[in-house]
């Protein structure tokens, strides 16, 4: 794999990754230019295939829900959520409508929480560092919220098989609802910015156009298909959990380009905004989960949920046994990162950054370390068996 | 229009090479199809606009039963159609949608490297996830594959 440019039959290759200052997902591109221009584009992933798939078929149903979490480290809840509605399925079982409804609700703080995430990233390779620094420190008050719930910043383990494992009391629903309204200010400042401020406009403004046939032709999903007028969005068009109850509101924009991207993700937040506040008026009274047997019944499923960045597709297939016999996860970054090789076509090297980013690539995101020390047993730091015991010990 | 009407649409497009349909869920229409049908049949898909893939799943379905199953999803809003195609294990090779669903790149690349499978005419067959020191001939989602052994 060539690091360097290389000059061939005058053709001029620039190798852009897999580790980059201006991308922060590692990932290798080729673009061949003609002078600033980019002629044709090429993609090698699989810096962080894990193997996950694979993964799933030495473990047991439980086992699975984690390590499947654990794909996202942005939006994890989605994809425990499409793995637990397909396995529950599958098991021929419903988890109650309070789960179902607080598995909508941290779904969208979550997706708040990804499209801030993703403002201050494009911000930032807009080179408007001011806007990163402001949508980032914000993004902390939905970060705080979603730690209130359920314990953790990032992986929540909201769900479980059956239904969630984390209640919301009053006091919560007044933190959120707080929280809540002052985001709402915050993001109508933002939006007033991605669609007014001249600087910025000159770096989003009829760039990155993809038509709807476009979209249509390549199946690219989610806020990137949408900005270009594809009315697509699992929550409304094959409502799950508890969206049969709280209907979404369609957000779309027809340029599709670069502002369209920023406007429909940005309108997208006040809708979750919305979402979140009529759940909480109207969280129905109940259990929590529901038993699921250890071995599911025979058969296969598909379970697809609207993630932040577009339609996650899970198809499961159980053998009756405790194991699954196949579980393929394609997550909405697949498709529409063929969308960014077919437009960079013709655009300035320059704004291939905004325009990678103007699809929200799925960047894994560590987000903190904990070391736990325990001066008691003179130890810097606990092993993970020690954890692991810890843990036992703590829920026993 | 409802799903079940999306769904009998488009049965009715592939209804010519379907071996058999089945309705597994009630969103979904599985249609078992003949590779040598597979491009006919997908080619129908996309000149009526019926949906978008949005991905292949490929099934290891044993070394005792000897073959592959895969499945290329489309779907149109809440419809799924599924098109099931089955080769031989010892011989797996399948005609590429390349020509017909440009986009399918990326899916049928995942398919060569992690089950070994030869998609005949897709222009691009280089590795996609596999990292570059992967062996040759070793195909990770194989059942027979035992990550232990790697």
């Amino acid at each position: 794999m060539p690091t360097t440019p290389t000059q061939e039959n005058d053709v001029f290759r620039i190798p852009i990754g897999p580790q980059h200052p201006a991308l922060k997902e590692p990932g290798h591109f080729e673009f061949t230019v003609d002078g600033e221009v980019v002629t044709a584009a090429t993609l090698r992933l699989g810096y962080v295939h894990r193997g996950i798939e694979k993964g799933t078929e030495g473990r047991n149903w439980i086992q699975s829900l984690y390590l499947l979490e654990r794909v996202c480290g942005i939006c994890s809840h989605v994809h425990a959520t499409a793995y637990c509605l397909g396995v529950e399925k599958l098991a021929g079982v419903e988890a109650p409508p309070r789960a179902q409804a607080i598995r909508v609700l941290v779904a969208e703080l979550e997706r708040i929480h990804s499209h801030m995430l993703w403002l201050g990233v494009a911000a930032h390779e807009a080179g408007f560092d001011m806007l990163f620094m402001y949508s980032w420190r914000d993004r902390e008050t939905v970060m705080n919220l979603l730690e209130g719930i359920t314990g953790n910043r990032v992986n929540y383990s909201a769900n479980q098989l059956g239904g969630v494992k984390c209640d919301i009391d009053g006091e919560q629903a007044d933190d959120i609802r707080v929280g809540l309204d002052f985001l709402e200010g915050r993001i109508k400042h933002y939006l007033d910015v991605v669609s007014q401020d001249t600087m910025f406009l000159r770096r989003t403004r009829g760039i990155g156009v993809m038509t709807r046939e476009d979209c249509e032709r390549m199946g690219i999903v989610g806020p990137t298909a949408r900005a270009s007028g594809v009315e697509l969005d699992l929550r409304v068009h094959a409502p799950y959990a508890a969206y049969p109850e709280h209907p979404v509101n369609l957000v779309t924009a027809t340029a599709g380009d670069l502002e369209a991207r920023f406007i429909v993700r940005v309108n997208e937040l006040f809708e979750s905004i919305r979402l979140i506040r009529e759940i909480l008026d109207d969280l129905p009274e109940g259990d929590l989960s529901v038993r699921v047997p250890r071995r599911i019944p025979a058969g296969e499923t598909i379970s697809r949920v609207e993630a932040p960045r577009g339609e996650l597709f899970y198809y499961i297939k159980s053998n009756r046994s405790d194991m699954a016999d196949r579980v393929k996860v394609r997550t909405p970054t697949l498709p529409n990162m063929a969308s960014v090789l077919e437009i960079a076509v013709g655009h300035q090297l320059a704004d291939i950054p905004m325009i990678l980013t103007g699809i929200d690539p799925c960047f894994s995101c560590n987000d903190r370390m904990v070391a736990i020390n325990d001066p008691s047993r003179g130890e810097q730091a606990w092993t993970w068996e020690q954890l692991r015991q810890y843990g036992i010990e703590y829920y026993r | 229009m409802t799903t079940e009407a999306i769904l009998q649409t488009g049965s009715a497009l592939i209804a010519v090479w379907a071996k058999e349909t089945l309705t597994p869920e009630p969103n979904r229409l599985d249609a078992i199809i003949e590779p040598d049908d597979l491009l006919a049949a997908v080619t129908a898909l996309r000149d009526a606009h019926w949906g978008y893939l949005s991905t292949i799943t490929g099934v290891d379905l044993g070394v005792e039963a000897g073959e592959f199953e895969l499945l290329y999803h489309f779907c149109a809003g809440a419809a799924i159609l599924t098109l099931r195609v089955r080769i031989p294990r010892d011989q797996p090779v399948v005609t590429s949608i390349y020509s017909v669903i440009p986009s399918v790149s990326f899916y049928e690349r995942e398919l060569i490297e992690m089950f070994g499978i030869t998609i005949e005419g897709t222009p691009n067959t280089d590795r996609l996830f596999l990292p570059d020191d992967w062996p040759q001939g070793v195909y990770p989602m194989r059942k027979d594959f035992n990550p232990a052994d790697a």
